[in-house]
């Protein structure tokens, strides 16, 4: 079942095309990951789908149009920036959020849920960056919405934290809760997102799961630790690129398998050796040439 | 019903309860001035005119509480609470906005009324004013009136863009008003053209109505128009400024 449909959507801020010409779905249950340098254009697209901007070309979010009272209760969303509202404690701000929506759950339980049952009488403005983001996801989930859009949700966490945040990801996925999640760490994208856009100079430039973007760069890394000279590796099949960090080597090779039987004769002056794919983060650096 | 209760719970606490600086300026500031002018610095004259004044002065820093309440209060609520999301947060759920708009006007309203129960108990205690309860009836029915257009010149300029810029504002359309339209002095003390102007603003149509009723004991319809004037051209405001945030996206005010 498709949950949000996009076709030729575009969108500017004044003289600035930000979106050029958006085409997408997302299937229930699905977790995308949408990645992108800063300004390609990802909080805008999440805002279009929100409701929040009005854009050009369709777009459809739960079958309806982006903005629809039906939405609202069915979405839950955590934007960039979160309220340190001054006067009210944890608990009260999740009772408030709990209070919009018509099938909301026990605040009491999401402040648990997020980690944070110790601090649900401490005022908002006394928490930390970390625990903000936290109370701003549990605001998120509390209206228990079927489809979530995180918009750079472990931004300030420290890494228990954004651990306990991506444990979560995961048991909202067996849930079959939909999300749209943002991150620059996108070694955790990597890990949770059932498939990838990548959004450069407001265009999606690749949309498929990690493993077909992965055999779109081929490039295997072969790492060891050698005495033996960088230019004996250069001449062997495949291999594109040999860095040396002291005795650290790594080959970098179009085919693993042809690069790794051509160092078989070498292998007993060959240490610590490792193969690689391509992660994410490498991939993505490549592609946006940053 | 059971939504604004919910909403007035939560700003109730943390716009009036958790923040007493409210207090402060919207009752304890007027009720000061109230003393200072007619118990400590004393108008000369006779008995007669000295209780009039209190009674009109009781009036003024009504109409000056009402003032500050909106002006600084609304416009640095809805500003604050805008930049830091929770109006795009309200606006993303089912519920929306109107809640909280009516549950902040409520509040503004409960601190108003409080001024003139303040202001009224120390007229009475201190300065043995005597009003009859239709009078006072008379009196809370106005406060509600007239602070209508002042709530919405207040939400108008919570859209202005930058806390900086609101602050300029908000201090160059309050204290200038309230001298203008005779609020701190008599009207007729000031030069004719700033006479003029001041007897154009909003306060001066609500100062006049208390008065009217303070003094007479009836409703002036005169000033009464001039508020609703006031009313109409804060609405066109308001719409103005909404719809000029609007094109820019409202995203676009969230931090």
């Amino acid at each position: 079942m498709t949950v949000i449909q996009a076709t030729h959507l575009k969108f500017n801020y004044g003289s600035k095309q930000v979106l050029k010409d958006i085409d997408f779905t997302v299937e229930k249950g699905e977790i995308i990951g949408l990645i992108g340098e800063n300004g390609a254009g990802k909080s805008t697209l999440l805002n279009i789908l929100l409701g929040l901007l009005p854009a050009h070309g369709a777009a459809t979010v739960l079958d309806q149009k982006p903005g629809t009272a039906f939405n609202k209760a069915h979405l839950g969303s955590m934007l960039q920036g979160d309220m340190r509202l001054s006067g009210i404690t944890v608990l009260e701000m999740l009772q408030e959020a709990a209070a919009q929506y018509p099938k909301a759950l026990d605040p009491q339980a999401i402040l648990t849920e997020i980690g944070l049952q110790a601090q649900g009488n401490q005022r908002i403005t006394s928490l930390s960056g970390g625990q903000l983001r936290r109370v701003t996801f549990g605001m998120a989930l509390v209206g228990n919405p079927d489809l979530l859009f995180l918009d750079e949700p472990t931004a300030g966490m420290d890494a228990k934290a954004r651990q306990d945040f991506w444990q979560h990801i995961e048991t909202l996925r067996q849930q079959g809760k939909t999300m749209i999640i943002t991150s620059h760490y996108l070694e955790e994208i990597q890990q949770i997102a059932d498939r990838l856009l990548i959004l450069q100079d407001g265009r999606f430039t690749f949309q498929g799961t990690l493993d077909e973007l992965q055999a779109q760069h081929l490039e295997t890394v072969i790492s060891c630790r050698t005495e033996l000279q960088p230019a004996i590796f250069k001449g062997l099949p495949a291999v594109t690129n040999v860095q040396q960090t002291g005795l650290l080597l790594k080959i970098h090779s179009t085919d693993g398998d042809l690069t790794l039987k051509a160092l078989v004769p070498l292998l007993d002056q060959l240490h610590q050796i490792s193969v690689t794919r391509k992660s994410l983060e490498d991939i993505f650096i490549q592609m946006t040439g940053k | 019903m059971k939504t604004i209760l919910n909403q007035l719970r939560f700003d109730g606490k943390r716009l009036i309860f958790r923040n007493l600086s409210f207090f402060f300026f919207s009752i304890l500031m007027p009720a000061g001035f109230y003393v200072l002018f007619t118990k400590v610095m004393m108008v000369t004259g006779s008995s007669t005119q000295q209780q009039q004044f209190a009674k009109t002065y009781m009036g003024s820093m009504i109409v000056y509480s009402i003032l500050i309440s909106a002006i600084f209060g609304i416009a640095s609520i809805l500003k604050r609470d805008r930049d830091q999301g929770l109006l795009v947060f309200l606006s993303l759920a089912p519920k929306g906005t109107l809640p909280y708009y009516i549950s902040v006007f409520i509040c503004i309203l409960g601190i108003n009324l409080g001024a003139v129960v303040v202001l009224g108990a120390l007229a009475v205690f201190l300065n043995q004013v005597s009003l009859s309860a239709n009078q006072w009836l008379n009196i809370f029915g106005l406060v509600i009136l007239c602070q209508i257009p002042l709530l919405l010149i207040g939400t108008a300029m919570s859209f202005i863009k930058r806390q900086e810029t609101l602050s300029v504002v908000s201090n160059l359309v309050t204290f200038p008003m309230a001298v203008v339209s005779g609020l701190w002095w008599p009207i007729n003390m000031l030069p004719n053209w700033l006479q003029t102007i001041g007897k154009l603003t909003p306060t001066y149509f609500a100062n006049n109505s208390l008065s009217h009723v303070l003094t007479n004991g009836k409703v002036d319809l005169m000033n009464v128009g001039g508020v609703l004037a006031w009313l109409g051209l804060g609405v066109a405001l308001v719409i103005l400024m909404a719809k000029r945030t609007a094109r820019k996206g409202v995203v676009l005010d969230h931090g």
